[in-house]
């Protein structure tokens, strides 16, 4: 598992450690429920966002 | 009373809006200190609405079956004038100076808006127990959840303060409370209704809808809200149809996706019991019940997850500093949020890609799906897990664990009631339809709601 400890104060996000400690269980769980599925995308397929080029003077 | 025989009634003049409004007005007074549903109430500015309204219909100016109908909206959309905080502190004293797309549709069809529904806090959850602003009951008993996020419209338009309620719905915010309180709750194609005006929690899952007492009732709504709005990016250019379903509507022949796996797992026996009953009394009335896979549903939640903590993140980052502005629930996922990778959450939008086009194939076998809206009638206030069978899920979980991954494909979805379980809370039944195949699920929808009130 990751050590989100580590990882919080890399990015300097100053998460309490108490806090921390809450949330990891539940982002374990999400960790070990979605890289499995990364695996498997296709290299063409694209992020489903949405972007829309506005002309000059169309805002 | 529903909203439509609201509006036959101000038609026949056998009521005036302002007296409906004043009623609104009167049950809200006596109901609102125990159900903490509504937020803000609008007296005055109702009571001029609904005077107008009067007179125009007076003078034969008659802008539609919402024309005169006491309303509510989540105080989440965007409100000219009048105080809008998202359930948050944050927002107390926001008073924006612009209306919700939403709202000046409500208005331009003639809706007089009452007040303004409680919520769980930034829409971020789904207890509506909210720690700045007090907890939301459940109008089928007190001691239960109204769920949420919109539980503030699940209560109000189940205890009868108002017609019809607008939701937001991210992860089931809109169905959830339309399960738990025994409304009609329906959260329309991505696209469909303009977010211009409603305070985001996230860009890619937000959704708006109405709440209300039937079927019908949601599709006026619709009619009034839907449409192309340039001003949302999102925003669908694609042509409104008619939502209204015909009396006796007829779903002969409709062809109705059971799943086989994943949505009948897990669950509360007396949901499992009554959403079969109602596939059954479809099929009693025409329509084909076809046993389907669905695609992987558990997935689907996991990349509906990393998306919404991803987004919901950035949008807050701002506010993240002063950590004691937040209910303690919501800093839990707003930090976790932080946490997520920026390869994660892209990966996880192409994953939406390939599930879209994954799930659009079921189109080819059936018209809509059916499903339980949740797992559970609504849980106890407090309550953080529900026991299902042998299995302990936490409540949050547990209550979008059916809805959250609609909301990452983009499709329609109702929430109907259809049944109770064995404390008497409602069970809700989800159908689950095509893009922009709203018609049809509010037609299955409404035969239904013929039978069973028959």
């Amino acid at each position: 598992m990751k050590k989100w400890k580590k990882i919080a104060e890399a990015y300097d996000l100053r998460i309490p450690e108490s806090d921390l400690e809450r949330i990891a269980p539940s982002l374990d769980a999400l960790e070990s429920a979605f890289r499995p599925l990364t695996k498997n995308i296709p290299d063409d397929v694209e992020p489903a966002i949405t972007f829309r080029v506005v002309p000059e003077n169309d805002e | 009373m529903t909203l439509l025989e609201a509006a036959l009634a101000l038609r026949r003049r056998e009521v005036s809006s302002a007296e409906l409004t004043e009623s609104s007005l009167q049950h809200i007074a006596v109901l609102n200190p125990g159900l903490n549903a509504m937020l803000t109430v609008l007296e005055d500015d109702a009571r001029e609405q609904a005077k107008a309204a009067d007179e125009e219909l007076a003078h034969g100016a008659d802008r539609g079956p919402l024309h005169g109908i006491p309303i509510a909206v989540k105080d989440v959309f965007e409100t000219r004038g009048v105080r809008t905080t998202c359930g948050s502190v944050i927002f107390l004293h926001h008073i924006p100076d612009r209306n919700a797309a939403v709202v000046e549709r409500l208005a331009a069809a003639g809706a007089v808006l009452v007040g303004k529904t409680g919520m769980h806090e930034l829409a971020y959850g789904i207890t509506s127990n909210n720690p700045h602003f007090g907890t939301i009951r459940n109008p089928r008993d007190p001691e239960h959840i109204p769920g949420g996020s919109s539980g503030g419209s699940g209560a109000a338009v189940a205890s009868e303060m108002v017609f019809m309620a607008m939701g937001s719905d991210t992860g089931g915010s809109i169905r959830i409370p339309a399960s738990f309180c025994g409304t009609v709750g329906l959260k329309p194609t991505s696209g469909r209704v303009s977010r211009y005006g409603v305070m985001p929690l996230d860009f890619s899952l937000d959704h708006m809808g109405p709440l209300t007492r039937s079927v019908r009732d949601a599709a006026v709504t619709l009619q009034a809200i839907a449409g192309f709005d340039p001003r949302d990016d999102t925003s669908s250019q694609e042509p409104v149809p008619g939502y209204l379903p015909g009396p006796r509507c007829s779903i002969e022949g409709v062809r109705i996706g059971l799943p086989q796996n994943f949505y009948f797992e897990r669950l509360d026996p007396d949901v499992n019991i009554a959403v079969r009953r109602m596939a059954a009394s479809a099929e009693s009335l025409g329509a084909c019940i076809l046993p389907v896979r669905v695609p992987d549903i558990e997935a689907l939640n996991a990349v509906g997850r990393v998306i919404l903590l991803a987004e919901a993140s950035a949008l807050m980052e701002k506010y993240i500093g002063n950590r004691d502005q937040f209910g303690s629930d919501v800093l839990a996922l707003f930090d976790q949020g932080r946490l997520v990778p920026a390869t994660d959450y892209i990966n996880a939008q192409r994953l939406r890609r390939m599930m879209q086009r994954e799930f659009a194939q079921l189109w080819s076998q059936v018209d809509c799906l059916f499903t339980p809206t949740t797992p559970m009638a609504a849980p106890r206030i407090g309550d953080k897990t529900v026991h299902l069978g042998e299995l302990v899920e936490d409540v949050r979980l547990a209550a979008t664990r059916l809805v959250r991954g609609i909301n990452v494909l983009g499709l329609p979805a109702l929430s109907i009631p259809c049944g109770r379980d064995s404390l008497g809370l409602p069970v809700g039944l989800q159908i689950i339809g095509r893009p922009f195949d709203e018609a049809l699920i509010l037609r299955v929808a409404a035969a239904l709601e013929d039978a069973t009130s028959q």
